[in-house]
């Protein structure tokens, strides 16, 4: 098992949008990507995040791999809706992720008070203790947004692709 | 033993991939925030303006609420002592941008075409074209959206969300993410009061409080300049802690670096 530091990471930025700048001179390319023109959501920036990671992480292998699953954490408190983000993945997934499933865990917020140290979970948008009522409190969980585990077999995605992967696409 | 493999396998463990895992294939577990390249893009921002002593302010709020009316207001207040500039975004149009030169400060419009926010690379890449050195007082109006521009980090110092009087009390309830990203709430067209009697700002504190925050929430109406003074000393404390580079002007600036070589 390889565990991969965050200092792994780039700058590679995270953009589907067709962003410009007026009146700033010629437009830059760093600024025109690939539209996915009508669905104006984040999870589609999020998306693109995620897989440039995933390339990123089957890239280090040094070796042809087909990755077969992605586990990701989305809180509630993250801003990102995971329904929104699966459909997501499934239109923009590539390369060697191209018939890759993607397990996104959701995570409850959990919250620790500051006054009597009591750990709880609640709703997103009640970050009060339910022991003792202070709003004096701590997240601690369920505002993550994370990747967390990429499960990859030896292979080559053109060479042999799925079959079964092959008909998720029809 | 294993059937699938032939290895030994303890009677109580049925699971094949339990005792070993498949030959040829790899797991790697990472714990790699999935916006980590927009903060390194974002705190990359933040050096430019910590290195020319800028205060710069995310202002978030639903279309409409009156962002840009705000900020005129505020330069029409603060131009002759603070040099302002502002950075504008939204998904069509130079609308914006063009009210705010009206007030003799510079801005910069990003049209997002169909992006539902803007992030740090949108922000750099408008850094570029501002003279930096020149202003004390930056604000980056973002895409008028309650939800998506929460979750990106621009380098700025501070999140400022607008709540109108006209939207309801109950918003940072139902939009928890983007009020809990917030260093300060204004209740705008607060003016509008007197005739709502649906709109409970103690209800609106209350939905705030109740995200765990202790945050002020300053009321304004900026088509009555009087009203926006607390907004504006607001600001004026803000700027009072800013970053300062130091006395000493730096030797090479990093967009002086990137005037050579562009970092984007």
């Amino acid at each position: 098992m390889t565990a991969l530091s965050v200092c792994t990471l780039t700058h590679i930025q995270p953009r589907v949008s067709r962003a410009r700048i007026q009146e700033v001179g010629p437009r830059r390319n760093v600024l025109s990507q690939r539209v996915y023109d009508g669905i104006p959501v984040h999870e589609l920036s999020v998306c693109q995040a995620l897989l440039t990671q995933v390339a990123e992480i089957v890239d280090a292998q040094g070796a042809p791999r087909v990755v077969e699953r992605i586990t990701i954490e989305v809180g509630p408190l993250s801003g990102t809706e995971p329904t929104l983000l699966q459909n997501a993945f499934l239109a923009m997934r590539s390369g060697a992720a191209s018939t890759a499933e993607l397990r996104i865990d959701r995570c409850p917020v959990g919250i620790k008070c500051l006054e009597c140290g009591a750990h709880s979970e609640t709703r997103p948008n009640r970050l009060i203790c339910v022991h003792c009522g202070s709003w004096r409190t701590r997240v601690i969980a369920g505002d993550g947004l994370r990747l967390l585990r990429v499960e990859m077999r030896i292979g080559d995605m053109q060479q042999s692709p799925d079959p079964a992967a092959k008909a998720q696409h029809v | 033993m294993c059937k699938t493999c032939g290895c030994a396998i303890r009677p109580t463990e049925t699971h094949h991939n339990v005792m070993h895992p498949r030959p040829h294939f790899t797991v790697v577990d990472v714990v790699q925030n999935l916006l980590a390249a927009n903060d390194v893009t974002a705190a990359h921002n933040r050096q430019h303006f910590d290195d020319h002593g800028v205060l710069a302010i995310n202002l978030m709020s639903s279309p409409g609420s009156g962002k840009t009316a705000l900020l005129e207001a505020t330069i029409h207040a603060l131009k002759d002592r603070y040099r302002i500039a502002v950075i504008e975004g939204d998904l069509e149009t130079e609308n914006d941008a063009a009210r705010i030169r009206a007030c003799g400060v510079p801005a910069l419009q990003i049209t997002t075409g169909t992006a539902c926010h803007l992030d740090a690379g949108m922000v750099h890449e408008a850094l570029h074209s501002l003279p930096l050195a020149e202003v004390d007082l930056l604000f980056i109006e973002n895409v008028g959206n309650l939800v998506c521009p929460a979750s990106f980090d621009l380098g700025q110092h501070l999140n400022v969300t607008l709540l109108s009087v006209t939207e309801g009390d109950d918003k940072p309830a139902k939009y928890p993410v983007i009020f809990r990203a917030s260093d300060l709430v204004v209740l705008s067209k607060a003016d509008l009061l007197a005739v709502l009697d649906d709109f409970d700002p103690a209800r609106a504190a209350a939905a705030v409080r109740a995200l765990g925050l202790d945050i002020q929430m300053i009321h304004t109406a900026a088509r009555r300049i009087p009203s926006i003074n607390a907004w504006l000393d607001w600001l004026e404390s803000q700027l009072r802690t800013r970053v300062l580079p130091s006395t000493a002007p730096p030797s090479e600036t990093i967009l002086d670096q990137e005037a050579r070589s562009p970092c984007a």
